[in-house]
């Protein structure tokens, strides 16, 4: 009988002793995979975080505020916009990816019914129209008020493109690759109704439906329907030049410059605020990291724990296996008595005790990966749900595609990484397995047989 | 014709108490021995450096003429002896069958039947057999290994008087029948009657009665 058979017969006889080391070694299996993969999720989402457009800062022109004879604030139009020169001069600073003006204007259109708002009048049927460079750099996409559920965001190769709400779109019957006209509209106010103040209209463009959007929260508020957050309508750029509510190269919203690295955000505002050639009194800058450094704070703290875990986890497992072959071994000193004294060599009797104890672990790493995938996703859930960012990447901005972040796809180890981590184990077993198996090797024969009796 | 023999064999606990002084003897072919002595003289470790599970501090054991530790301690055991204990033994987790099987690449339930075993008992488990039948395991396993030398440690030792005479009969037929040096370790007087020679060892040193 070779070892080989022995191994077998050992791990088909002894049911109860297998089933314990399987399930030592799987749940051992399924939790350093777990954490791993928990680890490794951490840690790529970090480095995501940091190489997507991870912070901004926005530059304003300055309106100014005053108040009026009855006591009332009013917004008072001086006329101080940010022009391409000043874009271009802080776009030479350095570090800076992309920048997204903005502009703001109202439309009409024959073939659009707006969703209605307070004291709506087919006078006051308009939307807001912002146009802009990049639609997923605009701030209710980056902070996921909005999120985008059809067709292609706006980049700057597009011209006469809109992205219209998805509430819109079904009231209009709308849907994706729709052409439309537009005209331009101002909303204003009189004898306490809300007007065109364009009422001959001479501007129109022709528009594209390029993408549909959802508001992830409902606006509630009383505002006319031109403020209703449904009817906002996000352009390309040229929409609010056509209708003349623009000029090219000047912008009368604010500019948002992206950069790559939020580590960086304050450096990169400072160079820009020492440029002499912009008016700063003028001109006012803010700042948004998108949450950066509390969610990389977070993931740092997460990442710690788990490698503690990890290492803890890790050295008792070693330990307890050890022991737990160690005793396996002591209860089979009278069998290694009995092989040593019909003249089994010490290495076959270690090979069979090897070939059981691997042959088991293997069969538990296997099945460890498949319910490591459902631990993981579950734990990945849990830890990663509540700081999951939006992350607004190269793709995202160039070719108008968004793709929601999977947290499943951070969780998931590569094959290289799951089969080194099963090696180490394997290893580690062995060498367990081994250890534990020498303190009887180590004795004669006799001295196992003298033992035994 | 002589198939062991040793020669001027000592051999003391870690150096300080010794318990076989300068033994010299032979052991034939088809022929069982006895060896007698207090507890604690040494018998068993007579027994062991002839089958090589430990070494003597000094001397030889030759089997055929052969230092034992030329080829190796190992391969002594399993090409030219075979051990029965008084314990019998026996792996626990595997039949009748498959303990004869360790030691043999033949088939064992003829060797089991040989010696009264049912073919429904070589399947069971070992430790559900009684006594006897767990020593006539033991003499199988020992019989289907072909060794020359059979080393029986109180074979007899946990059995009846009845189990006894039917393993003492079965040891004789080993020597007598197949040829085999049956070499046996005991306390029993009457087990030792049976044998072709017995000695005797008491301080150290063999004597033939």
């Amino acid at each position: 009988m070779n070892f080989t058979q022995r191994a077998m017969l050992y791990i088909s006889r002894k049911k109860g002793k297998t089933v314990s080391l399987f399930l030592v070694v799987f749940v051992v299996a399924v939790f350093l995979i777990s954490c791993f993969g928990v680890l490794n999720a951490s840690e790529r989402l970090s480095r995501d975080i940091r190489i997507s457009l991870g912070a901004a800062f926005y530059i304003r022109a300055n309106t100014e505020v005053q108040m009026n004879e009855n006591g009332e604030t009013e917004v008072k139009e001086n006329n101080i916009h940010i022009v391409q020169k000043e874009i271009d001069e802080i776009m030479q600073t350095g570090e800076i990816k992309y920048y997204n003006p903005i502009n703001y204007g109202f439309a009409k259109s024959d073939v659009i019914q707006f969703i209605p708002g307070d004291k709506h009048t087919k006078e006051s049927n308009m939307g807001k129209v912002t146009a802009l460079r990049f639609s997923a750099l605009a701030p209710n996409f980056t902070d996921e008020t909005a999120v985008l559920t059809e067709g292609k965001h706006i980049t700057e190769a597009d011209k006469g493109k809109i992205l219209i709400s998805e509430q819109l779109a079904n009231a209009n019957k709308l849907s994706v690759g729709d052409t439309l006209t537009l005209t331009h509209a101002k909303l204003g106010e009189a004898d306490g109704a809300y007007i065109d103040e364009i009422p001959v209209k001479t501007a129109y463009a022709q528009v594209e439906v390029l993408g549909i959007y959802k508001l992830n929260t409902p606006d509630t508020a009383i505002k006319p329907t031109a403020g209703v957050a449904d009817n906002e309508i996000y352009a390309s750029l040229d929409v609010l030049n056509e209708l003349h509510e623009s000029e090219t190269g000047v912008y009368t919203g604010e500019v948002d410059f992206y950069i790559t690295d939020p580590a960086k955000l304050e450096s990169i505002t400072r160079n820009v605020q020492i440029l002499q050639s912009i008016d700063w009194t003028t001109h006012f800058i803010r700042t948004n990291d998108f949450q950066y450094s509390k969610i990389t704070d977070q993931l740092s703290s997460l990442s710690d724990l788990v490698k503690i875990l990890l290492v803890l986890v890790s050295v008792v497992s070693t330990a307890f296996l050890t022991l737990l072959l160690t005793m396996r071994m002591r209860s089979r000193m009278q069998e290694t008595g009995i092989l040593l004294s019909v003249g089994v060599s010490k290495g076959q009797i270690i090979g069979g005790l090897l070939l059981e104890v691997l042959s088991v672990t293997i069969i538990a790493l296997v099945l460890s990966y498949i319910t490591s995938l459902c631990v993981t996703g579950f734990l990945g859930h849990s830890l990663f749900g509540e700081l999951q960012p939006n992350l607004i990447n190269e793709e995202t901005i160039t070719a108008g595609m968004q793709n929601s972040l999977q947290i499943e796809n951070y969780l998931k180890l590569s094959a290289v990484e799951t089969l080194f981590i099963y090696l180490c184990q394997l290893v580690v077993i062995a060498a367990s397995t081994f250890v534990s198996s020498i303190m009887i090797m180590r004795l004669k024969p006799k001295e196992i047989l003298s033992k035994m009796s | 014709m002589s198939i062991v023999k040793i020669c001027n064999v000592k051999y003391s606990y870690n150096g300080n108490r010794t318990v076989l002084k300068n033994i010299c003897t032979e052991f034939d072919m088809g022929k069982i021995y006895a060896i007698l002595g207090p507890s604690g003289c040494g018998k068993t470790t007579l027994l062991s450096l002839l089958g090589g599970l430990d070494s003597p501090s000094d001397g030889q054991v030759l089997f055929q003429g052969e230092d034992i530790e030329k080829r190796g301690l190992a391969w002594h055991r399993k090409n030219n002896v075979a051990f029965i204990f008084q314990s019998y033994n026996l792996i626990e987790y595997m039949t009748p069958a498959e303990n004869v099987a360790l030691t043999s690449k033949l088939p064992p339930l003829p060797i089991l039947e040989r010696l009264g075993l049912t073919k429904e008992e070589a399947k069971r488990n070992v430790l559900k057999l009684s006594g006897g039948q767990q020593q006539r395991v033991a003499i199988a396993r020992a019989l289907a290994s072909d060794a020359g030398v059979i080393l029986a440690d109180e074979p007899t030792g946990n059995l009846d008087e009845d189990t006894a005479v039917e393993i003492t009969n079965i040891l004789k037929e080993c020597a007598h029948e197949m040829n085999k040096c049956v070499i046996i370790v005991t306390h029993s007087n009457d087990l030792a009657k049976q044998a072709d020679v017995i000695l005797c060892l008491k301080k150290g040193e063999l004597q033939k009665l």
